[in-house]
């Protein structure tokens, strides 16, 4: 996640936890409202509802002169075809393979670090964070190139001597789909600054009865930021599961670790044809499902939790 | 973090912060530090990565900003897509928030509003292919069924920039709604009412009270959505492929194609750099100008 | 999630990908999909030579894919090249290896001489011919018949007069039904291989006998000039895509492969009103011809299994076509092979002309050169630009030359 994205990404969070305040602002026309905010929603939607039309389409439909827009006989056998024709079980898998290890990753590099950052004074805290901040700065197109062959010539692996010839290095396995993103700069700054909310006096009392400092910082203070959690397992989540430019360049030629997206867009030859664009569409929407599902149910979740524990 | 503040933290002994920070530290090292540096080297040279690179000095710089006509014209469509997508973004998303936030059921909306927040990128660019096709795609369609003339969304160069910021837009205003919510919601209501009994006109109050309070806010979304937008590419290479003729041929796309498709890493990291100093420059600068108004 | 799962998720993550590399199948990558392959799918699983798997890689970016795919160390064992525009490239990179001398052997008694040299590159071959590919014009007569004409057009100033009368718009301006119109693809090819054609007929050629660039001559300016015409005096529309038109009867006439058959044959319904004849230049007529060849992966370790899959899917078998040739005839694609061009049943109505022109030598190869898909690439941008009227012929045509001769200086 860029700062952009990341620090955008935080401030949408929270403002779904503001209650709501009677607005200021009067002498808007009250139906007004409505019919903007419906405008904008109509004009949001209007791509999805014509990709579920789109997928129903018979060849009948696209091969007419001109072709029809509306179904005349939906086939809605065409949800089945792409779990027929098309690897999307595989694609499906590795998207929630990769997904869910590098959400589970950042958040535990995230809250380490952002825990050590807000908790603990010693030298060189203050350039770490600095650093923390900076490297938000650099946007991703700048690591493409070096990164991918950082990973291709990792000693050792992937039938690479000690000096990192001859193989691949770790191209071509899922560690080069999640190494990468095992931390998120954004997500480490998102917990230090909930952290510094936390009154100190827990961890000294806990200190005191001798407890660990690991202890302290998985019994005491992991539970007190649950909600900063929840939003970034939400985010992490989202932007994963839809990432696609790295993913691409280092699975384009290895099927068995293509995610959604990825495997969509690389086999955009199969859907050249007119009437194979209805079972372009229906994938399409396999691969949007999941995503609208988690957060429909992570939502909920997240805002209960900042609510109960009326951290802001 | 500001000197003035006392330092926040405990002092304890022993090795804890540095186990905790462990696994930043290393990543740093490897995913930070070494390719920015390996980047800025493998500028200055000629490498096909299936052989070896070989020095060549400042020359892939002047190649780009001298000799090759597409980079410069990858920097200007660069340029045009970041400006037209803050352009619209940012009055689009706060206009939407503020009828958003003096409307009822909140939960349906934001739900709606943040659907495109949602969908992969590669979804999105097919999605909008589809709508936009010049002759059998829904809108054109729609302004044929009341007998316009819809435009060659896709087709000719100007409209397909703007298609492709259009649908920028539409990626990203939900979300940016969402801030701009936050920051009203975050005035306090009193502020309000004082203002209105001392008689202020409700323009008064958008002008001094309201606008000032979301300043931080929108200059915030103003310079991340610039970024976002100087070095986003992965739209544009599923949506038109930099098409047509290049018209919506970005530096990030152009450098992407560069080294994936011919192979010349070290003009490809020059480009990026180049990209790379560009965005950084024209983010100072904005940040200090809508900073000074401020 | 708690720390100790990370490292186990990783670790699991990581097994399972290593697990996949061992013993791991031989890959058949082309660029056909699964359903056009298939005949070719069941001959590859059922081989007996060992497990071996189709893999497809969208034709688009077949070369990107092999190129950062090689990088990656996961490189396929076995290529079908489009040796033209890939596999120049692929040599220089190391990609190929040469063809073992038994195979050399196979492919120099059973092949056309045309299709052999798209193999050879450097004068080394470098696989087994496959599929080629010749340009005619295809007509949809339902609608030439519908404006009063009863065989298609043998001329430019015929096929222009007849794709006039064929257009018809709506209101707005739209083309209902083109007369004419080019097919679109990322690679270019719908504009460059129609233009390498008609600059053909023209008594022209791309490039001289020494390989010098020669795309601004006369004959390519005006193979250019005619296509630039016919959008320019409003004949051809080109937001209509022949691709996408042409099946769904919404054009009349398109300058189109052979391979499109069935995708035409799906679209219309039947071929009985598609009439295939010679490209519209006169008693003169030139057309293009492109071939790709199976190729081995020089980095594969198992090159000998793989060279044995490749003559596999390639020998007749008792008298019955190959594998690869029973995938290409269901295509409607030519097979370079005279064992198999024997062995397969007479071509239909439809593939009948390209034969033809094959047989009488009306083809002209495509050229291999360095570099081919960014010049071409280059090529097709130049050819939009002056069918959108943003470039003059003669001097887009110059910059062209000059920019392809840059690309090139890197080479010599």
């Amino acid at each position: 996640m860029t700062i952009a994205e990341g620090q955008r990404a935080g401030a949408a969070a929270q403002a779904r936890v503001v209650r709501p305040r009677r607005h200021p602002l009067r002498g808007l026309g009250g139906a007004l409202k409505y019919v903007a905010l419906a405008l904008g929603a109509l004009v949001t939607v209007l791509p999805f509802a014509d990709m579920f039309v789109g997928a129903l389409r018979s060849p009948a439909d696209v091969f007419a002169n001109p072709p029809r827009y509306f179904p005349s006989d939906p086939q809605w056998g065409v949800y089945a075809r792409v779990f027929r024709e098309l690897p999307i079980g595989t694609w499906l898998l590795n998207s929630v393979v990769v997904t869910a290890t590098i959400t589970g990753c950042q958040v535990a590099t995230s809250t380490m670090a952002g825990y050590a950052l807000a908790r603990y004074r010693f030298a060189g805290r203050a350039s770490i964070f600095r650093m923390v901040v900076g490297a938000q700065m650099f946007p991703f197109f700048l690591f493409i190139i070096p990164i991918f062959f950082i990973l291709r010539f990792v000693p050792l692996m992937g039938g690479n001597d000690m000096a990192g010839q001859g193989g691949a290095g770790l191209l071509g396995t899922y560690a080069a789909l999640v190494l990468p993103f095992v931390v998120t700069w954004y997500g480490v700054f998102l917990m230090r600054q909930f952290f510094l909310t936390i009154p100190e006096d827990l961890a000294e009392a806990a200190r005191l009865d001798g407890a660990s400092e690991w202890a302290i910082f998985r019994r005491i203070m992991l539970p007190l930021v649950k909600p900063a959690i929840a939003t970034l397992t939400l985010f992490s989540f989202v932007y994963h599961w839809n990432e696609f430019i790295w993913t691409m360049t280092v699975t384009r030629t290895a099927p068995d670790l293509q995610t959604l997206p990825v495997g969509i867009y690389l086999l955009q030859g199969a859907f050249e044809d007119l009437d194979q664009k209805s079972l372009q569409q229906a994938a399409l929407a396999i691969s949007i499902l999941p995503v609208v599902v988690v957060f429909a149910l992570l939502q909920r979740l997240f805002v209960s939790a900042d609510i109960a524990t009326g951290v802001k | 973090m500001s000197g003035r503040d006392p330092e926040p933290g405990a002092e304890v002994p022993g090795p804890a912060p540095w186990l905790f920070l462990a696994p930043l530290l290393v990543f740093a090292a490897v995913f930070l530090i070494l390719p920015l540096g390996f980047s800025v080297y493998l500028a200055f040279t000629r490498w096909n990565p299936l052989g070896t690179p070989s020095w060549v000095g400042m020359r892939q710089f002047e190649f780009l900003l001298t000799r090759d006509d597409d980079f410069l014209r990858s920097l200007a469509n660069t340029f045009v897509f970041a400006v037209g997508f803050v352009v619209l973004v940012v009055p689009i998303s706060l206009g939407l928030a503020f009828v958003f936030s003096r409307a009822r059921g909140k939960a349906v909306w934001r739900s709606i509003y943040y659907l495109p927040q949602l969908t992969n990128i590669v979804a999105i660019a097919y999605l909008w292919q589809f709508v936009l096709d010049d002759r059998y795609g829904l809108i054109n369609r729609m302004l044929g069924a009341v007998g316009l003339r819809g435009p060659d969304w896709l087709t000719d160069p100007v409209m397909a920039m703007v298609s492709v910021i259009l649908v920028m837009v539409w990626y990203d205003a939900g979300k940016n709604m969402l801030v701009f919510s936050a920051a009203l919601e975050g005035v306090d209501r009193e502020i309000y009412e004082a203002a209105e009994l001392d008689g202020a006109s409700a323009w008064r109050t958008l002008r001094s009270i309201t606008l000032p309070i979301i300043r931080p806010a929108a200059i915030f979304v103003t310079i991340t959505s610039f970024i976002t937008g100087m070095g986003f590419f992965a739209l544009i290479l599923a949506m038109t492929g930099g098409g047509p003729r290049g018209a919506t041929d970005v530096t990030a796309l152009y450098a992407y194609r560069m080294a994936f498709e011919d192979l010349r890493m070290g003009r490809a990291s020059a480009a990026a750099l180049i990209l790379f100093a560009l965005i950084a420059v024209l983010s100072l600068v904005q940040f200090r100008l809508l900073r000074e108004r401020a | 999630m708690s720390r100790r799962t990370i490292p186990l998720a990783i670790g699991a993550a990581m097994a399972a990908s290593a697990a996949s590399a061992q013993d791991a199948p031989l890959q058949v990558a082309m660029h056909y999909t699964q359903e056009q392959a298939a005949p070719l799918i069941a001959c590859i699983e059922a081989w007996d030579g060992g497990a071996a798997e189709y893999q497809q890689i969208s034709y688009g970016d077949y070369l990107q894919t092999v190129l950062t795919g090689r990088l990656a160390g996961q490189s396929p064992d076995i290529y079908n090249v489009y040796g033209a525009v890939w596999g120049a490239q692929m040599v220089e990179n190391g990609v190929l290896a040469p063809v073992p001398d038994d195979l050399e052997a196979f492919v120099r008694d059973g092949y056309a001489g045309g299709t052999v040299e798209a193999a050879t590159i450097g004068g080394t071959l470098y696989g087994v011919p496959t599929e080629v590919s010749v340009y005619m014009l295809v007509s949809n007569m339902a609608l030439l018949r519908e404006t009063g004409f009863d065989a298609p057009p043998a001329t430019w100033d015929e096929l222009r007069e007849m794709a006039e009368a064929v257009q018809t718009t709506n209101e707005q301006g739209r083309t209902d039904t083109a007369g004419f119109a080019f097919f679109q693809s990322g690679s270019g090819a719908g504009m460059v291989h129609p233009w390498y054609a008609l600059t053909a007929s023209e008594g022209g050629a791309p490039y001289g006998a020494d390989g010098e660039v020669q795309l601004s001559s006369e004959a390519g300016q005006a193979a250019l000039e005619r296509m630039a015409g016919l959008v320019r005096d409003g004949i051809v529309d080109p937001t209509v895509d022949a691709y996408d038109a042409f099946p769904a009867g919404g054009a009349a006439m398109m300058i189109m492969a052979n391979w499109y058959e069935s995708a035409i044959e799906d679209g219309l319904g039947s071929l009985d009103d598609v009439v295939v004849s010679a490209i519209p230049m006169g008693e003169d007529w030139r057309t293009l011809q492109y071939a790709f060849f199976m190729g081995v992966d020089s980095g594969s370790d198992r090159q000998d299994d793989a060279w044995a899959l490749v003559r596999h899917l390639n020998e007749p078998r008792d008298g019955e076509p190959s594998c690869v040739a029973q995938m290409l005839d269901g295509l409607g694609a030519l097979t370079a092979s005279a064992a198999d061009t024997a062995a397969l049943p007479t071509p239909d109505a439809f593939t009948q002309p390209y034969v033809d022109a094959l047989a009488e030598d009306r083809v002209v190869s495509q050229p291999n050169v360095m570099q081919a898909s960014e010049i071409e690439r280059t090529m097709a941008r130049t050819f939009e630009e002056v069918l959108a009227g943003e470039a003059e012929v003669g001097a887009a045509l110059e910059d062209l030359n000059g920019e392809v001769e840059d690309i090139l200086f890197e080479f010599q």
